[in-house]
């Protein structure tokens, strides 16, 4: 045999076997879709889950996605039982119930049900089963400039935020006391805080999110109450009046609000604790080592600090195959034991992490994490959202309604929210 | 000699453009046509995103979108204050462009690249550069106006500057879609009537009252007749500035239709709210069509 044909057995017999073990390799990896929105928390999260990813041999793809067609078509996936776009897929309290029946149980998840009391509720199905398991607890929370307030002179009531606010303009150390969303979707962030903490809600009773309780007491809408009126009168005043806010707040998404507060334009906001990370980083933050967090200053019929707390998630399809749920759910077991990973998903976003029993290590290390335990958990918390069909219609009315009321006479607010208040009733009576 | 098919009685002739005209078709078909009807089917029932029932409701979702006093008191004439507002002081603006781009001077090629821009941005590129420039606290040309001591306009929070903004940002972007069309019919235009009106010592005036807009008005009102069908449907400027805010006040046909379908996973509802945008959209293209053609026969 010549040369020639030796060598070119040779690669026929390399190429043959090259194709093969590609060819099983191809085979061996699983290839699994993540959707999800760019949010700071989310992309923390996303890292963990692509780092288990490599390990457990699994190609993982990252389908990032506007928030503001995020939830139409991921429903729309959903609901028209396609499973090639999305196996992994962010899920939210708010629209946990709707998608419940769509999604996988994930019970089965090692620690998926290591969470605070009452945070997987949104997302069970009718028989008490979770179909997400968390990525964080989402909640709001006072960030204030540290360099501007010392921790003794917080501001522990409405008055107060007021006066320190006042104070600080006065003195030319910012422009404004308070920022913070305003327009709809960031409702959290200025007239909710405020309302949970003057001892109201949009439904009575306050702070009930079990529906047949709500349908056996009438969903009685709070909107025009004496406590719902007081919120947007201390709101109308902020603006309009003692102008502790920009009068073009109405309109700020959070990323305004940030943005004025990380410029060090304002001396308070209130935003996710997620965005802790983002505020003490020096390379978007102007105020990066001077943010420090407070709990919520309560309005004149408070009977004391409301956090709410709210997990986020992951969810699976119910459509995916077998093996592509299965090694979805690997992965996300992967995510909640990795204790390191959360840590630095905490130190990088502010974000907690979402398996409480990482927890304890931060306890001991973390003073930053001690406080925010404090702040946000010690209190009794509110879930930030109804849960039925109609809850976005219902939070579109009630913000379109505060901003009329904000943006017509003082005098003329009772009468501005009372005139919404046969919309949010139905709004929730039309799902019984 | 014909040949004629037996079965569908079409010449060689008709089945030749039958198969030229083909692709065409089917590609209007499967994305015009079907998702229209798909569309209509959905208006008669009530199908919501997150839990498609489609149960059969007949008129019912019309019935709500027509009693909605959202819709009838705001929705419909900010549409329509946009649609006239915009189409009128675009072909204004348009008109007074082509006429400045038809007269030689140095430089014209460059200025008329410049003068396109605005067309080859993205609407929503547009509008969050506007949005930006005029934001409260950061905005380029508030914190101009600020300078100049025109301070304190709630420029995205209040309603009507919101509007104007949102009109404004629209003539922007359609201002040099009407300049380059009649420029290029200001350039077809015979000079012979021209010459003889300078002759008889016209002024510019005269002569642009009398026998540019008289030959320019079938171009003129086929334009109209276009970005008027085309401004009912603006979406992407009122969303990304306002987002129909504040509380409602600057929404508009589309966006209408957009939150109930999308924000409220609607489906039915917005596809019946889709409906009637269509109705009104051909009840005024009627309209504006029956006065392109008189208007073409006049100038004939």
């Amino acid at each position: 045999m010549g040369m020639e044909n030796k060598l070119a057995r040779a690669l026929l017999i390399g190429g043959a076997f090259g194709a093969v073990c590609s060819s099983t390799a191809a085979q061996a990896e699983t290839a699994l879709s993540i959707c999800y929105i760019n949010h700071p928390v989310q992309v923390a999260n996303v890292a963990i889950l692509q780092k288990w990813a490599i390990k457990q041999g699994v190609k993982l793809t990252k389908t990032v996605t506007s928030y503001t067609v995020y939830l139409p078509k991921i429903t729309q996936m959903l609901t028209s039982g396609t499973n090639d776009q999305c196996d992994i897929i962010w899920n939210n309290d708010d629209w946990g119930q709707d998608l419940a029946h769509y999604l996988e149980r994930l019970d089965d998840v090692p620690n998926a049900r290591k969470v605070e009391v009452g945070q997987l509720e949104p997302f069970h199905t009718a028989d008490g089963k979770t179909t997400a398991v968390s990525m964080t607890t989402t909640a709001g929370i006072l960030f204030y400039r540290t360099d501007l307030i010392p921790e003794a002179e917080l501001p522990k009531t409405w008055d107060d935020l007021v006066k320190i606010s006042q104070t600080l303009q006065s003195e030319k150390k910012v422009k404004w006391g308070y920022v913070g969303g305003m327009s709809y979707t960031n409702t959290f962030f200025s007239f909710w805080w405020t309302l949970w903490n003057n001892n109201c809600d949009i439904y009575a009773p306050a702070y009930e999110r079990d529906n047949k309780k709500l349908a056996a007491d009438g969903w009685k809408p709070m909107i025009y109450s004496p406590c719902q009126v007081q919120t947007a009168e201390f709101w109308w005043d902020a603006l309009n009046g003692k102008k502790i806010s920009p009068l073009g707040m109405t309109t700020y998404s959070r990323d305004e609000a940030n943005a004025i507060f990380q410029a060090g334009d304002a001396a308070f906001t209130v935003a996710d604790t997620t965005f802790l990370g983002t505020f003490n980083n020096p390379e978007r933050s102007s105020v990066a080592g001077k943010v420090g967090i407070a709990p919520f200053p309560v309005g004149p019929m408070s009977d004391g600090v409301r956090t709410w707390i709210d997990v986020w998630g992951w969810s699976i399809p119910k459509t995916l195959p077998s093996d592509r749920k299965t090694a979805a759910k690997k992965l996300l077991g992967a995510m909640l034991g990795d204790s390191d990973g959360q840590i630095e998903q905490w130190k990088q976003t502010g974000a907690p992490p979402p398996n409480t029993d990482v927890w304890p290590t931060l306890e001991k290390n973390d003073l930053t994490w001690r406080r925010l335990r404090m702040i946000l958990f010690k209190p009794d918390h509110v879930h930030a959202a109804y849960y039925f069909r109609n809850w976005a219609t219902v939070h579109k009315v009630y913000s379109d309604t505060l901003i009329r009321a904000m943006k017509g006479k003082r005098e003329d607010i009772a009468a501005t929210l009372k005139a919404s208040s046969d919309a949010i009733r139905a709004g929730a009576v039309a799902n019984d | 000699m014909i040949v004629r098919s037996t079965k569908l009685g079409l010449d060689e002739k008709e089945r030749f453009m039958l198969f030229l005209i083909a692709p065409a078709a089917i590609v209007l078909a499967c994305f015009e046509i079907i998702p229209i009807l798909i569309g209509m089917n959905a208006s008669f029932r009530d199908w919501s995103l997150v839990n498609p029932q489609r149960t059969w409701v007949g008129l019912k979702q019309y019935v709500a979108v027509f009693t909605d006093p959202v819709f009838l008191k705001i929705v419909l004439p900010n549409t329509f204050l946009l649609m006239t507002a915009s189409v009128g002081l675009s072909l204004a603006f348009g008109l007074a462009l082509a006429s400045l781009l038809n007269r030689p001077f140095f430089g014209r090629a460059v200025v008329r690249t410049i003068i396109l821009l605005p067309l080859t941005i993205a609407p929503v590129i547009t509008a969050t550069m506007i949005r930006w420039s005029f934001n409260d606290q950061f905005g380029v040309i508030t914190n101009f106006l600020s300078y100049l001591g025109l301070a304190d306009i709630g420029w995205l929070s209040d309603r009507w500057p919101s509007f104007a903004l949102v009109i404004m940002t629209d003539i922007w972007i359609w201002t040099p879609w009407f300049t380059i069309i009649l420029l290029a019919a200001l350039q077809g235009l015979p000079p012979e009537p021209f010459e003889a009106a300078r002759i008889d010592a016209a002024t510019p005036w005269c002569i642009f009252r009398r026998i540019t807009m008289p030959m320019l008005r079938p171009v003129i009102i086929v334009c109209v007749l276009i970005r008027a069908i085309d401004a009912f449907r603006t979406f992407d400027q009122v969303w990304i500035l306002t987002g129909g805010g504040p509380a409602r006040s600057t929404e508009v046909f589309s966006v209408y239709t957009y939150v109930l379908a999308f924000v409220d996973l609607d489906i039915g509802r917005g596809a019946a709210a889709a409906g009637v945008g269509a109705i009104i959209m051909l009840f005024v293209g009627g309209v504006l069509y029956k006065l392109v053609n008189r208007s073409v026969e006049v100038s004939r």
